[in-house]
């Protein structure tokens, strides 16, 4: 009978055992994940990674409120919550391994973009140069001029764009004086072909 | 029968263990609605719907936590009937807000491409009329700032940034009121009523002079960049003109550039211009002369500033540049040289038309 009841005990102590489970509460995981989520928003997952950081951090809402609902149970299991936050940890730190990547490549496109419209200004400049002066279309030059300032203006815009490591507004904006600058050398150029025949007649 | 309870016991936890989670599978809609909710926020329903995004993201949690503790049951009495139900019920709040964000993204959509459509006119209309009165030099670089963030935003546009071009939108208008201030002060001299009504007295007495004395006068209107040669009181012939760089302003001093204003006449005929051929004209006259003196005095010119001369109708092409004369084709001057005698009256107006280019234009502002 004795034997009968310790077996009985025992038979209890695993059955409990079995339903209450790993009950440790995974603080750690929760603070870590967090830790590396906040590290790629710092290093600046919002612009370079903003979709796959809107997801992972819906996945991080639904771990905590896995969490959460077994905060509140007698009998406690945080596999699934340390399962998820393992996942939601390992996906942040992936995105956080390729930000330094997709930042670089944001940097050489707008360098690129910049070196480009640099490249069309002085191209504008140089043909407002050897028009010839005095006679001609004067006026015509003169605003040419203007323009290509106002062009000249822009381009330190983009170089203040690029320190403050604003690569797409800055890639944007390049882009937009590099045509502008292309359309004023054909406008110049058309301008002096009409003083050119102009003069030939 | 304590020992029969046991094992019954015991037979259904080794029964459960065994069957795991065989229990009914978590509705379709769960995952619909995590995907619907995504495509929500890509859509930018966080920042065109924020109230509306903020409700259905909290129905989404609400699914989600009822969800939640539905799955702490134990499997053979887990039922998703209901979190189905509300699942539905989210993915069709889902579907109305969409609805709401493509409608309101429509609108601000049209709104940006009418912003757009007015700013590349007033680009369009501001550079014609600089063009009109030969200061593009004035304006241009305000211009070229307009049109360079004016195609920022298009890509914006295109790309369904709304919020940002609407942001860059409310600095364009800085752009294009600088333009305009820099040449409206010219413009307005073409549109004062009282000016152009004192130039027309000007030209009905050229006009009028050249009938009495059936004799030749020349006339040129700066805003029609035209010539006009009446012959007893008729208009003989007209020609195309060019003026310089400030050449629309009335001549205040030597050296700013300007056209003079006033009636004047041919006092010599220069036939080896550096300019082709040359018409000189008495500038200044006496009226110039009490302009001059009264803007000295005013301080409005330097004050070591001569009044200046040499003012000639010239050759040389009318695309030329002049520092205050008239510029002509050369075989324009080449005709008007053998026609007008020294002598010749020459009135130089502003405008003769109360509806002139630039009063048309500047309607379109």
């Amino acid at each position: 009978m004795n034997k009968k009841r310790i077996i009985y005990l025992a038979l209890g102590v695993m059955i409990l055992a079995l339903l209450l489970g790993c009950s440790k509460k995974p603080e750690q995981e929760l603070t870590d994940s967090k830790a590396v989520l906040e590290a790629v928003a710092a290093e600046g997952g919002e612009k370079y990674a903003k979709e796959e950081l809107n997801v992972i951090q819906s996945e991080m809402t639904a771990a905590q409120d896995e969490m959460a609902v077994q905060d509140g149970k007698f009998f406690k299991n945080y596999d699934k919550t340390k399962e998820m936050l393992t996942q939601v940890k390992a996906k942040a730190e992936a995105l956080q391994a390729e930000l330094p990547a997709r930042k670089e490549k944001a940097k050489t496109d707008a360098q690129a973009a910049l070196d480009a419209a640099t490249m069309a200004v002085a191209d504008a400049k140089a043909l407002l140069a050897k028009a010839p002066r005095g006679k001609g279309s004067m006026a015509d030059l003169e605003a040419f001029n203007a323009d290509v300032q106002g062009l000249e203006t822009a381009l330190t815009e983009v170089q203040g764009l690029m320190t403050s490591e604003d690569y797409f507004v800055a890639l944007d904006k390049a882009n937009g004086i590099k045509d502008k600058a292309a359309g004023i050398s054909t406008q110049i150029t058309e301008a002096l072909e009409k003083v050119k025949a102009a003069k030939k007649r | 029968m304590i020992r029969g309870l046991i094992q019954t016991v015991f037979l259904l936890i080794v029964l459960s263990i065994l069957t795991g989670c065989n229990s009914a599978p978590v509705p379709p809609e769960v995952s619909e609605a995590e995907q619907q909710q995504l495509g929500l926020w890509k859509a930018g329903a966080e920042i065109y719907m924020p109230a509306e995004y903020k409700t259905y993201k909290r129905s989404l949690r609400d699914g989600q936590l009822h969800l939640l503790s539905r799955n702490q049951r134990f499997a053979w009495f887990r039922n998703y009937k209901d979190i189905k139900l509300e699942f539905t019920n989210i993915l069709a709040q889902g579907k109305v807000l969409e609805a709401k964000v493509n409608e309101h993204k429509r609108i601000i959509s049209g709104n940006i491409a009418n912003q757009i459509a007015f700013f590349q006119n007033r680009i369009e209309t501001l550079r014609k009329l600089a063009s009109l009165i030969n200061e593009g030099r004035l304006s241009s670089r305000a211009l070229t700032k307009a049109e360079l963030q004016l195609a920022e935003i298009c890509v914006l546009s295109e790309r369904q940034c709304y919020t940002d071009a609407e942001k860059k939108l409310k600095g364009m208008s800085m752009y294009t009121e600088q333009a305009a201030n820099s040449i409206l002060p010219i413009l307005n001299r073409y549109t004062d009523n009282a000016k152009i009504t004192k130039w027309r007295n000007w030209v009905n007495e050229a006009v009028e002079a050249s009938k009495r004395r059936q004799s030749y006068s020349i006339v040129v209107s700066k805003v029609d960049k035209r010539l006009y040669l009446y012959k007893s009181g008729r208009s003989y012939k007209t020609y195309e003109i060019g003026l310089g760089t400030n050449g629309s302003h009335d001549k205040l001093y030597a050296g700013d550039k300007a056209t003079p204003e006033g009636k004047y006449q041919v006092i010599k005929k220069v036939p080896g211009s550096r300019f082709y051929r040359a018409l000189l004209i008495n500038y200044p006259n006496e009226d110039d002369r009490r302009q001059f003196a009264i803007a000295k005095k005013k301080g409005l010119i330097p004050q070591r500033a001569a009044i200046g001369g040499l003012i000639e109708i010239h050759g040389g092409g009318k695309r030329g540049m002049t520092y205050g004369c008239v510029a002509m084709e050369d075989h324009h001057i080449d005709e008007l040289f053998r026609i007008v005698d020294v002598g010749t009256p020459v009135t130089i107006v502003g405008a003769i038309e109360y509806e002139n280019s630039v009063t048309s234009a500047m309607k379109e502002l």
